[in-house]
């Protein structure tokens, strides 16, 4: 029996930096960010797509990145909570997360906004009235346990009429 | 005390979390890290007979694999220290830690680890073990049974009687970040980056487990991800097999848990039965309170939460009689969750409570001030403060109560039933001893170093803002280190006891360090202030001044000229002698929405107010509310942890299936911070971590009733209670 995996090389851009990596054929997409970029903005919590610590953007589209194998990422762009400011800048959504007080421990922060990013671009210019109520069912993938939700969706809420 | 309501500062490291940067202890980057995993016995009771390591160690990757054939002998401590012998209490018991170059590598081999069982004989239950429940030496920090009065007489004799069972289930904290560790050696000197509430009492275990001087060890903790008592004690025994294996291998090693691990290896809040009887006078003054707890405990360990603390002290009666007792299951060991002990027995009281209201023909709040205690019966001592009735006054006027209609079932929109419920909160105030230093530079930029923890409660802001307030200087000048061994002893971060130990230490170090400048001013001839009367001076906004207004000088002006810096540490502890019963008080009040087809229930609305003495940062501590009302749902609605009682395994150990409050779940809040002032405790702080949880699931369990008429006294409200 052997517990090393084959390796695959593969290229990705991450925040906005290409990367060739040769990585474990069995390694998640979260284990690459935090083993071989040191990227440990994205969180683990549950290791089974089941609590969104963990999202990141992947083409635009919010993925648990602990549900998603690194080697099938060839030629894909992701973005993690790393890159989401710019230049020393924060992006609306997280000056709004600290306005709001919606965090407390912090653990699960950035996945939180990482799916409200997602969440923002998946809904569009036109959908830009979407009720609180929708915005708690479309961000209940992403678990905290502080308890800050309220104070999340109102940074949402906040954030919704200025995205980057 | 200048204010008993403070500034509503951001939270001072928010900018690190909302970025990504802050690191927390599982993800500090190490040269030669090596990885850990643990592989944990299938069985509820028996002994290791045989396990296989040989062809694990040769694989590839591998460096060392402990069992407890080969771990390292731990002296004897108060825990069940792991891989000492071959007896499995529990499922999920660790039987070996594997040691490699990867975690993709360590997970794999520990999965693989071949280890034969005798089994034995096991209790999965309490019901199982019943025959055998014992008094443990304590309930939580209060004593196992009280007894005042003569309760079986008054009951005997009172007109009305409520005698119920309720039960409470097995819940696990599930902070979101996986307990973890990283211990490194250097020689006889280890340091250790744990998930942690308290660096110091990690340092005291450390030392303690491998015959080192306590200046030895060093234990980090910058951020934590959130504890609810999962991040105690009950974690020892997992952190020092990390240790062991960093010292065995002469590497720095990383241990951290899966979810699973997370229900079996840091504690829980153990299940309990609970026998309540209340006897009352037809006018609704409570006559008896009987409160009798059963409670699950480990084979090896005894642990009761304060079930009864609430019917103890929350209400005047004059016989009052509570006890605790435990049944050793082969589970995992119980330890403190947050809202240790009320969380739970307030559920019973508060719903008994409600009953007897119902069955007098009473408004619950009115029932309730009728018995109102004006002093902690139990202990014999005046209330420090108590703020209860205030809060029922304030929630009760947010929530809109006056309008509740007294019959059941009598609100609807569309065909849901609208119920409103109500109940009361307590949680006793505890402190520690605490040192802070608090250090100011030649740019006048202030640092206040207190070697506690923030887990989410907001530590690193408040100790700022102390700090700004008592010396005078602008928040933003205010930096903070704390989670570090090498810092000033500071408070464990649990019991909602941290701020009202480091508070009085760090104000005591601010006001020095205050004199010591001005001193330093009027000694100074270089300064407008020279030769002033220091009595007649005072710091405000960054400048020494005097009173009258017409000198000053800026303290950036003043350091820079002097050369160095200045500091002051001081240190604050308990009272010895205690003259007054200290508690937050506070009232809750729920409105759920039920689908009498479906039994779904949703809380739509919940108002708190809450007397918690000094409020240090009003935004922080209405998110910090809010959070223990979140629990309270989980608790009344979602958290069940379930054990299959033929294999004696938990079922649902991952966040799929232990269901915890969502997005979706969240109600509208509103919380009131009732301004208190008590002059008895030390700068004024009881500490809300606990309280807001307390009351929760009977409030809902009451607004259930009064939309369905269905009297819910077994925890979590499902939707089988309704069929």
């Amino acid at each position: 029996m052997s517990m090393q995996d084959e390796t695959i090389e593969i290229g990705l851009t991450v925040n906005g930096r290409s990367h060739r990596l040769a990585v474990p054929a069995s390694a998640t997409l979260l284990d690459v960010l935090h083993d071989f970029l040191a990227l440990t903005g994205t969180k683990k919590g549950c290791d089974m797509g089941s609590c969104g610590a963990c999202t990141v953007l992947l083409d635009g589209r919010r993925v648990n990145a602990c549900l998603a194998l690194a080697a099938q990422q060839e030629g894909r762009e992701i973005l993690t909570i790393e890159g989401v400011a710019r230049e020393g800048a924060l992006h609306p959504l997280q000056a709004a997360f600290i306005a709001r007080d919606a965090l407390q421990c912090g653990y699960c922060t950035p996945g939180q906004i990482m799916s409200a990013l997602g969440l923002i671009a998946e809904g569009g210019a036109q959908n830009r009235a979407i009720g609180e109520a929708e915005i708690r069912e479309n961000m209940s993938g992403n678990l905290c346990r502080c308890g800050a939700y309220a104070n999340i969706v109102s940074a949402i809420v906040d954030a919704w009429s200025s995205p980057a | 005390m200048d204010t008993l309501m403070g500034q509503e500062a951001p939270r001072l490291e928010a900018s690190l979390k909302v970025t990504g940067a802050a690191r927390y202890p599982g993800e500090m980057p190490m040269d030669g890290l090596l990885h850990a995993a643990l592989a944990t016995a299938p069985i509820p009771h028996g002994r290791v007979l045989r396990i296989d390591t040989a062809k694990a160690r040769a694989l590839s990757g591998v460096v060392t694999i402990l069992t407890h054939e080969n771990a390292d002998r731990l002296p004897p401590t108060e825990y069940l220290m792991l891989l000492q012998d071959p007896i499995i209490h529990h499922a999920g018991q660790p039987v070996a830690l594997v040691v490699a170059e990867t975690a993709a590598i360590a997970r794999r081999v520990a999965a693989s680890i071949d280890a034969t069982y005798e089994e034995l004989p096991a209790v999965t239950s309490i019901a199982q073990g019943l025959a055998d429940a014992f008094a443990p030496k304590s309930a939580g920090r209060a004593p196992t049974d009280s007894r005042r009065g003569d309760p079986e007489r008054a009951l005997a004799a009172a007109d009305i009687v409520i005698d119920r069972h309720y039960t409470t289930p097995v819940n696990n904290h599930n902070p979101m970040e996986l307990n973890a560790a990283i211990a490194s050696w250097e020689g006889e000197e280890v340091t250790v980056h744990s998930t942690t509430q308290s660096v110091f009492g990690t340092r005291r275990i450390v030392a303690h487990c491998f015959g080192l001087p306590i200046d030895r060890v060093r234990v980090i903790a910058r951020h934590v991800g959130g504890g609810f008592g999962g991040k105690t004690y009950g974690w020892f025994p997992c952190l020092m097999l990390c240790v062991m294996a960093a010292r065995r291998t002469g590497r720095p090693v990383k241990l951290e848990l899966t979810r699973p691990q997370m229900f079996t290896l840091v504690g829980r809040r153990q299940d309990s039965l609970q026998h309540l009887r209340l006897g009352a006078t037809r006018d609704g003054r409570l006559t008896a309170i009987v409160h009798d707890t059963i409670a699950q405990t480990s084979p090896f360990g005894d642990y009761a939460d304060a079930n009864g603390g609430s019917a103890r002290s929350l209400y005047a009666c004059p016989n009052v009689a509570t006890t605790h007792r435990l049944v050793r299951v082969n589970a995992p060991q119980p330890k403190p969750m947050r809202g240790p002990g009320l969380g739970t027995g307030s559920f019973a009281l508060e719903t008994a409570m409600d009953e007897l209201a119902e069955a007098l023909d009473l408004d619950p709040v009115e029932l309730r001030l009728r018995n109102y205690a004006d002093r902690d019966q139990n202990e014999g001592l005046p209330w420090s403060s108590n703020g209860l009735r205030d809060c029922y006054r304030v929630a009760a006027s947010a929530f809109g109560w006056e309008k509740r209609p007294r019959g059941i079932g009598t609100m609807r929109e569309g065909h849901h039933r609208i119920g409103w419920g109500m109940a009361a909160s307590s949680f006793p105030v505890f402190r520690m001893a605490s040192q802070a230093c608090v250090a100011i530079g030649r740019d006048a930029r202030v640092v206040v170093r207190c070697g506690t923890q923030d887990i989410g409660t907001g530590t690193y802001t408040v100790l700022a803002q102390l700090a700004a307030q008592t010396l005078g200087v602008p928040f933003a000048q205010v930096a903070v280190e704390l989670g570090d061994t090498l810092l000033p002893e500071g408070p464990y971060s649990g019991a909602h006891l941290a701020t009202a130990s480091f508070t009085p230490a760090v104000e005591e170090a601010a006001r020095t360090l205050r004199d010591r400048l001005i001193e330093r001013a009027v000694a100074d001839p270089l300064s407008a202030l020279y030769g002033a009367p220091a009595d007649q001076l005072t710091i405000d906004d960054g400048l020494i001044r005097s009173v009258a207004g017409n000198r000053s000088e800026k303290l950036a002006d003043l350091l820079a000229r002097s050369g160095d810096g200045l500091e002051a540490t001081a240190g604050a502890q308990p009272d010895d002698k205690v003259t007054h019963s200290a508690s937050g008080f506070g009232a809750v009040f729920a409105e759920v929405r039920v689908d009498p087809e479906l039994g779904e229930v949703r809380v739509t609305r919940l108002t708190g107010a809450y007397a918690a003495g000094r409020v240090l940062n009003p935004l922080l501590a209405k998110s910090q509310h809010v959070g223990g009302l979140v629990w309270g749902i989980g608790l009344a609605l979602h958290e069940a942890t379930v054990m299959d009682r033929r294999l004696g395994r938990i079922v649902n150990d991952n966040l799929a299936d232990y269901l915890i409050p969502v997005h979706a779940d969240m109600p509208r809040f509103d919380v009131h911070l009732v301004p208190e002032d008590d002059p008895h405790l030390a700068s004024g702080i009881k500490g809300i971590g606990m309280l807001s949880i307390v009351g929760v699931a009977a409030a809902i369990a009451n607004a259930v009733y009064h939309a369905t008429g269905r009297r819910i006294r077994d925890l979590p409200i499902r939707l089988e209670h309704f069929l």
